[in-house]
């Protein structure tokens, strides 16, 4: 038990290799693969699948079961409409999720291995929102197809599905951008509690306060009404004010991203600026 | 060969470390030492990149660390062994560095064996003692077979059987060309296989010299008991030689014990019984140390 590594005498050792735009680059791969191995070997990842899997199971029966009915036009729920209700929370939990992946590393000490291994900061960022982007979208692909399997066992009718295929598509995007958002802010915050409480108070909270009281003019750049009018799902007691403020899919697509990119051009600059842990 | 230039890191009005320069030569263990507070660990994360210093640089043979292509195939660092995640298994924590630096998937067994860990490469690190998580930490710094090891306190938690074993393969790889920078607080210990010692006192470099120089600095004490030793004293006196007494017994400074005996033997004085001790190097540090020390017992 002795440390057996072949160590070649200084003076026959090359000088060590420089680094180079494109060495960064090329350096992505491997930091995608370690970040891949990072988030399948902890329990929490089958875990966060399978309760994206409950609540989207639980919501579409409760809603089918209790709810029954569309309390704005008063007909019938159908599945078309409820498989994507639970994408909204899916969406949340992605966020966290996101923040979980920068702030745990920073509260485990493990981001002061991963920067000394690769100086290029944002190497180790890009592969982070790859990852978290690939998970979010197997959230949401999963968080759907419960919502579909929930609706079913409630006895919910298909319903008018022509437009449901676009909505999946756009609820899929949504809970893959989402962990990216939540990564930026985690760079930000830096702080596993923290980060995860300013998220659930925002989006459960502090946007619904500001939607009561502002004009839909202004809250409809809101993120998370960016977030709801991609799902295309209606609150109920929305205004027709509301309703005709609303931005078009592709305009909240185009806001939720600009969220993302400006958490992330912060949390970035932050990460360079700031000594790691 | 690692060169430290002007290192320089301020937190706010307070200089964490000031100015240091030293170089640490290859093929040689060098100790990093200082009391609590003098900037060891803030120097090693600089050295690094983990810290930004306010001023000065670090190279590994003329390359700055932020510049090496691939940093863990040059310097192999453990600044904190508590660095895992609870519930990844030691042989996912290995993996995941490995596949970060881009180095061979066999690294990580051949690493876990050379420490000790292949039986526990399965288990959780949540579960791990603070020794384990040594070795773990250690076995993350030879992944990439570097030629430089850094390592701040790494015998933290090990028991004493794993101590000689990291004092050993620390030898061996110096032995074997590579270069060790090692802070300890535990200085016996360090002095059992340190060559160079770094001495570091409120931010400031106190010393950087080989172990044997250190040790030169100490002053030996020879005790002597005889049943003359009023006498005794003011023959040593006399010859400029400092003498506390105490009863029969004297202890004298500044002489060995060769010219003790000779003054007793010219002068008809029986011995008793005469031994010189040499101050510790631990006892030499906190001399000099000890002016600069942040935090002292009362």
């Amino acid at each position: 038990m002795t440390i057996t590594a072949t160590i070649q005498p200084t003076s026959v050792r090359p000088r060590p290799l420089t680094r180079h735009r494109t060495d960064d680059v090329a350096a992505l791969p491997a930091a995608f693969r370690s970040e891949w191995i990072k988030l399948r070997s902890l329990r929490s990842t089958p875990g966060l699948l399978g309760a994206v899997m409950v609540i989207g199971v639980l919501l579409s029966w409760i809603i089918a079961t209790f709810v029954k009915t569309d309390p704005d036009t008063h007909l019938r729920f159908t599945i078309g409409q409820t498989f994507i209700f639970s994408s909204w929370l899916t969406t949340v939990l992605a966020v966290v999720m996101g923040t979980l992946l920068f702030t745990s590393e920073v509260q485990h000490g493990t981001l002061a291995s991963a920067v000394t291994t690769q100086p290029a900061r944002w190497v180790i960022v890009a592969a982070k929102a790859a990852v978290g982007s690939i998970l979010g979208l197997a959230m949401g692909v999963l968080g759907m197809a419960a919502g579909f399997g929930g609706a079913v066992i409630g006895g919910l009718e298909a319903g008018d599905t022509s437009g449901s295929l676009a909505t999946a598509g756009w609820g899929v995007l949504l809970t893959a951008l989402a962990p990216i958002l939540g990564l930026g802010i985690g760079m930000i915050i830096r702080h596993s509690a923290g980060a995860v409480t300013t998220v659930l108070v925002w989006a459960l909270v502090i946007e619904n306060l500001i939607k009561g009281f502002a004009p839909p003019n202004f809250s409809r750049f809101l993120p998370f009404s960016a977030a709801t009018g991609l799902l295309g799902i209606k609150s109920a007691g929305d205004s027709a004010e509301t309703m005709a403020a609303a931005l078009s899919r592709v305009q909240d697509a185009f806001l939720f991203s600009a969220y993302i990119a400006v958490a992330i051009a912060i949390g970035t600059a932050l990460l360079y600026r700031t000594d790691a842990n | 060969m690692i060169t430290v230039s002007s290192l320089t890191k301020k937190y706010g009005a307070r200089v964490a470390v000031h100015d240091l320069s030293f170089e640490v030569a290859a093929g040689r263990v060098t100790g990093f030492v200082g009391p609590n507070g003098a900037g060891k660990s803030t120097t090693m994360r600089m050295m690094v990149g983990l810290a930004r210093p306010d001023r000065g640089e670090t190279t590994y043979r003329q390359v700055r660390y932020a510049d090496m292509a691939q940093p863990a195939r040059v310097v192999g660092t453990v600044l904190d062994a508590r660095s895992m995640h609870p519930g990844r298994t030691a042989r996912n924590h290995l993996a995941a560095a490995a596949a970060l630096a881009s180095l061979p998937a066999r690294r990580v067994e051949e690493v876990l064996n050379e420490v000790g860990l292949e039986s526990a490469a399965d288990q959780r690190t949540g579960g791990f003692s603070l020794g384990m998580r040594q070795r773990l930490a250690l076995a993350g710094a030879l992944l990439g077979e570097p030629e430089v090891l850094l390592l701040d306190e790494p015998s933290n938690g090990l028991d004493p059987d794993g101590i000689r074993w990291l004092r050993n393969s620390l030898s061996t790889f110096a032995d074997n060309g590579g270069t060790v920078f090692v802070s300890s607080h535990l200085i016996a210990e360090l002095a059992m296989f340190a060559d160079d010692l770094i001495v570091l006192g409120a931010g400031r470099l106190l010393a950087a010299e080989p172990v044997a120089t250190t040790l030169a600095r100490g002053e030996s004490t020879v005790s002597v008991r005889t049943s003359q030793a009023a006498e005794l004293g003011r023959l040593l006196h006399r010859h400029g030689i400092a003498v506390e007494s105490a009863g029969s017994h004297l202890s004298v400074r500044g002489a060995t014990t060769a010219a003790v005996s000779q003054i007793a033997f010219d002068n008809r004085i029986q011995i008793i019984e005469i031994t010189e001790t040499r101050r510790s190097l631990e006892e030499i540090l906190l001399d000099m140390t000890g002016a600069s020390a942040e935090f002292a017992a009362a």
